[in-house]
């Protein structure tokens, strides 16, 4: 057997395991380091510091928990949230991001280490990417083998797809719940291949696990039945994926439903009822082959099949009568909306206007997968030339969540680590064939018909290439494309062909190339990182002329100055974008959070908001506001402002009061969105647009103003404010707070004492006015 | 001077209430029933309609269906109004007569439409009651404009509009049967050739293509396009669509294409490439496939760096 290259041959088959299982513990660590390290662009370009919005709820409530124990987070009432209705905590969240961080702290105080909460919670994230990537590499090693499991965990570490949402200080459900994510299917698979109950049950905990931290645990509950239904359709049943399915359906839902913001859910709605439909088609299937095994007639054996299918179309009608009934529930918005791609944008229009809920472009896909997302569908092709039961699951699971990653931004986070595992496994198969130094014997060098030379060198003992008289001859008559593609195509399991490299410099063309693209990845993924992925948006960074970084930290001097400046139960109104943030940093009862279960309230705010001055201030009055809110970029140009969302807040008004707020009234006859002279009354009337514009005209100085977001003239004369004041405008005028006055004393309405104090005297008829000449 | 045409102008309304709005609503009842429940306008019967003392309320469809005006979207939308409208006839009298449906043609109206100061059709106007019980508790007088964000399907139409009716338009959907029969046909078919269907059913290589085929498409931004009803190609033929959160419907094409070449050739020279037999052909693969790679790389890189101006890395172009 030729040798492309030589190998050293005096090592010992122990030698060479020992220090492959070193490589690998070592490779493990290393990547460990460096899916830690890449995560934490956003502490040292800025700090230690939480991030976005969500993040300071999950916060907020984790120092509930570190400092007044657990029952007293779980009973948690916030009076301060949705004011004045107040939110029940313990049972509108999901508990486990903020239990794990309350272990972490506890287990440290208990070591005499005393780290600050915070801290622990800045860094959840990237501590539990390193454990993502363990968990890819143990799924992907039952794929294929431990050198592709290597490389999907190199992959998963540094993707930018799941490093959007692990950085450092992102302290939201997702930073735990990939690795759960990829843990439970693990688990899933190993059950499978080895009918344990032991590892179904590990399963099951580790979905409960999953359940308790994330709402898109959902997506477990209906891969598994799916890859076991796969299964059973594919005449596959066997008894070990019945105990690996029983034992993770009857443990998980029991386990699934202590967590109380899930409750009885799993037996109530259409989310969870593919589990139970498996699970009950499971024991039919079960009992079928039971009795198969106990029977010989073969009529008998074609009644029970017709029996089974009978009895399976019963459950599927019990299904459709329950949930006609209403006994289930059918299947709610978010789930749906990933089906029905309209139904969200027409029926709740808060999920449709997070902008993380929008469908995905194909930029979006490539930078957060760059050269992954093409080795994807070969890895899925490698998977179905073998097909074995954990192979299905890893094609599902692709088709399923590239459709998913489609519709959402959002859930380009659970297709990355399929991405992952499936083009590790297309990459491990080509540096597989190409390092292999083993050379199949040529056709044309027909002076070697060397025969029973099938077993492989000593040192390619992992290789199957092997080559035999009797392959030759099937592959011989036309060695040319065609045949190779059906030698490829044949499962590989149909028996040893004669397949290999020839020579030095194909290997090395190809290895070459592939380093290259590894390479070419991680400048890629740290470019990515540090660019797009890193930035808190709590604090924002720009550049100076001389190339030094500028920090804006409008955000915490705004909070601050409301936790400063204003008594303790002083209201606050915004947009229910920084209802969170208010909360956590400047500790002031809020209107509407992120938390947007409550659509009327959400409304309300909206139509205070775009409606005018004289109509907005009962409204604010009736719900106690002090303070209200608003982010205006137009001086720096921070396009994320309220200016951008108004239409929005004019959206949701809409939906509840549609005779009040009219969407087609913001725009212009044109139908343009515009804020300068040509905009619309009804536009320049709203409270949203006085606020956001009140005096800023005066900053030029005389000079025409102009709004760098909307690239827009402003009108010189800025809009004036009858029943609100400046409180508060930020250094570079993103925040802007505005407090509420309260009725006049005197009774009148505000604008007329507002005339009144301005030396305006009230006109009283005509002829007075006419008498004197206007100056 | 200028209290001449004032005095036109403040006439007007008595002009008008000069008939009475019980002998409008009986017209306006007689012009619905003679026509499926749908009135046509003309500029004198839009004053009437929109009587400043009436008591009932009205939709009036404004559009401009006359070939020369081009409105394509007003001949969409024509059919929608009309079936709305015909659902109304089929209400009680008593409520039926508190609600009128209304059509004006900007041929037949211009007035009408000079007056509104529309530029553009069709638009629904919904006139509620002045006066009687039905007036609303913020007295509004000024038209609601219909919002046509819901596409001018008749479903969405008959439900915003049922907001305003005394009961809700009874409008159903009709049938599809066209749909319905090509579903049937289509089963029957499968159900009928199943034999011939089953061996494809069971090919593992046709559940590869179907697959690689579906996740090629998706991540090249099919939804997308489709959610957001992308056009195929922008205007003056530019095909790639400015802006990093964007793109048009040919770029799904290009870009699950390069994709999928560039995954062929690594499942090339992973599958297909170790059979050859033949040392020199077998090179001339290898080097082939692996050249396929470089460039298609740089073709993607390139595009990507259309889209997405400040990435700093290139290949090749």
């Amino acid at each position: 057997m030729p040798l492309a290259y030589s190998l050293p041959s005096n090592l010992s088959p122990a030698t060479v395991t020992n220090t492959s299982s070193l490589l690998r513990i070592i490779s493990l660590a290393l990547i460990s380091g460096a899916a830690i390290a890449s995560r934490l662009f956003a502490v040292i370009n800025f700090e230690s510091i939480i991030h976005e919005f969500d993040p300071w709820f999950n916060y907020r409530a984790t120092r509930v928990l570190a400092e007044k124990g657990f029952y007293a987070f779980w009973n948690w009432f916030d009076h301060t949230a949705w004011y004045p209705l107040g939110r029940v905590v313990g049972g509108t969240i999901y508990p486990g991001l903020m239990a794990t961080s309350g272990v972490i702290y506890n287990v440290l105080h208990a070591l005499n280490l005393p780290v600050d909460i915070r801290n622990i919670c800045v860094l959840l994230a990237p501590g539990f990417s390193a454990l993502t990537a363990w968990s890819t590499y143990m799924f992907t090693k039952e794929m294929k083998d431990e050198s592709a499991g290597l490389l999907a965990a190199a992959f998963i570490g540094i993707a930018p797809g799941y490093i959007s949402r692990s950085v450092a200080g992102s302290y939201d459900n997702e930073a735990i719940a990939i690795f759960l994510l990829m843990f439970t299917f693990y688990s899933w698979i190993k059950a499978l291949k080895t009918g344990s109950a032991f590892f179904g049950t590990l399963t099951a905990l580790f979905y409960f696990y999953m359940v308790a931290a994330w709402g898109g645990y959902a997506f477990i509950t209906n891969m598994i039945p799916l890859h076991a239904l796969t299964l059973i359709l594919m005449g596959r049943f066997s008894s070990r994926l019945y105990v690996a399915y029983s034992s993770w359906y009857a443990i998980g839902t029991l386990a699934s439903m202590q967590v109380p913001f899930v409750g009885f859910q799993p037996v109530r709605t259409s989310e969870h009822m593919a589990a139970l439909g498996v699970f009950g088609l499971l024991q039919i299937v079960a009992f079928a082959e039971l009795v198969r095994a106990h029977v010989s007639s073969k009529q008998f054996q074609s009644i029970l099949f017709g029996s089974v299918i009978g009895i399976g179309l019963l459950g599927a009608l019990a299904f459709g009568g329950l949930t006609y009934k209403g006994w289930i529930a059918p299947w709610t918005g978010r789930f749906y909306s990933l089906w029905d791609t309209g139904y969200a944008k027409k029926y709740i229009p808060i999920i449709a206007s997070v902008s993380e809920h929008q469908p995905t472009a194909w930029p979006s896909f490539f930078m957060d997968l760059q050269f992954l997302i093409f080795l994807f569908p070969a890895g899925v092709v490698l998977c179905f030339r073998e097909l074995r039961d954990e192979h299905v699951f890893v094609i599902i699971y692709a088709v399923v969540a590239s459709y998913f990653a489609g519709v959402m931004v959002r859930l380009m986070l659970t297709l990355t680590p399929v991405v992952c595992v499936a083009a590790a496994v297309a990459f491990s198969s080509l540096l597989d064939t190409y390092i292999d130094p083993v050379e199949p014997e040529a056709s044309d060098a027909a002076a070697s018909p060397a025969e029973g030379t099938s077993a492989a060198g000593a040192a390619a003992a992992a290789s199957d290439a092997g080559s035999s008289k009797k392959a030759k001859k099937a592959a011989a008559p036309d060695p040319g494309v065609a045949s190779g593609i059906l030698a490829a195509v044949a499962p590989s399991g149909s028996g040893p062909k004669s397949r290999g490299i020839f020579g030095l410099d194909t290997r090395g063309l190809v290895v070459f190339n592939a380093l290259g693209m590894l390479l070419f990845f991680v400048l890629h993924c740290t470019y990515v990182t540090s660019s797009a992925y890193s930035s808190p948006s709590v604090v924002l960074a720009s550049t100076n002329p001389d190339g030094s970084q500028h920090i804006i930290d409008d955000f915490r001097e705004a909070y601050y100055w409301l936790r400063q400046n204003t008594p303790e139960d002083a209201v606050v109104m915004s947009w229910w974008d920084y209802g969170y943030q208010i909360a956590g940093m400047a500790d002031r009862p809020t209107l509407v959070d992120n938390n947007t279960w409550n659509n009327t309230h959400i409304a309300t705010v909206g139509k205070a908001m775009s409606s005018s001055e004289e109509v907005a201030y009962p409204i604010l009055r009736k719900h106690d506001v002090d303070y209200v809110l608003v982010i205006f970029g137009g001086l720096i140009g921070y396009s994320g402002d309220d200016i951008n969302k108004f239409l929005w807040m004019v959206r949701i008004a809409q939906g509840v009061w549609p005779e009040e707020i009219q969407e087609p009234n913001y725009f212009t006859p044109k139908g343009e969105y515009r804020i300068d002279d040509a905009a619309p009354a009804t536009m320049k009337n709203s409270l949203m647009y006085k606020m956001s514009y009140y005096r800023f005209a005066e900053l030029f100085g005389g000079n025409q103003a102009v709004d760098r977001v909307r690239g827009q003239q402003v009108p010189k004369t800025g809009p004036t404010l009858d029943y609100l004041d400046e409180a508060f405008t930020s250094e570079n005028w993103i925040v802007r707070i505005y407090q509420v006055k309260k009725e006049d004393p005197l009774g009148r309405d505000l604008k007329a004492a507002n005339a009144f104090a301005n030396g305006k005297k009230r006109k009283k008829s005509k002829p007075l006015s006419r008498r004197r000449a206007v100056a | 001077m200028l209290l001449l045409p004032l005095l036109a102008l403040l006439s007007l309304p008595f002009c008008l209430a000069a008939i009475s709005a019980e002998s409008a609503h009986e017209k306006l009842v007689k012009l619905a029933a003679s026509n499926n429940g749908l009135i046509k306008l003309d500029d004198s019967l839009y004053g009437l309609l929109t009587h400043p003392k009436r008591t009932w309320s009205a939709s009036v469809h404004l559009t401009a269906m006359d070939p020369r005006r081009r409105c394509t979207p007003c001949k969409e939308f024509d059919p929608s109004f009309s079936a709305v409208a015909k659902a109304w006839t089929h209400v009680p009298q008593a409520q039926r007569d508190t609600h009128f449906f209304a059509t004006a043609d900007f041929d037949n109206a211009m007035g009408t439409f000079q007056k509104l100061g529309l530029q553009s059709a069709p638009v629904v106007h919904i006139h509620l009651a002045a006066e009687g019980d039905r007036r609303p508790a913020s007295g509004r007088s000024a038209p609601i404009v219909y919002d046509f964000s819901n596409g001018f399907d008749a479903g969405p139409l008959a439900e915003q509009l049922s907001a305003y009716t005394p009961v809700a338009i009874p409008y159903k959907a009709p049938i599809d049967f066209a749909k319905y029969g090509t579903a049937a046909g289509v089963a029957l078919i499968i159900l009928s050739g199943i034999r011939f269907f089953l061996p494809i059913l069971r090919s593992r290589w046709a559940w590869a293509a179907g697959t690689v085929l579906t996740s090629l498409v998706m991540t090249a931004g099919f939804m997308f396009v489709r959610i957001r009803g992308m056009p195929a190609s922008g205007a003056n033929g530019q095909w790639i669509a400015p802006g990093y959160q964007n793109q048009y419907g040919q770029e799904v094409q290009v870009v699950s294409f390069v994709y999928g070449l560039l995954s062929a050739a690594f499942l090339m020279l992973t599958l297909v490439t170790p059979y050859q037999t033949h040392s020199s052909r077998q090179r001339l693969q290898v080097y082939l496939w692996s050249g396929v790679i470089f460039v298609m790389f740089s073709v993607l890189i390139s595009l990507f760096r259309v889209k997405n101006r400040g990435y700093p890395f290139k290949l090749l172009l």
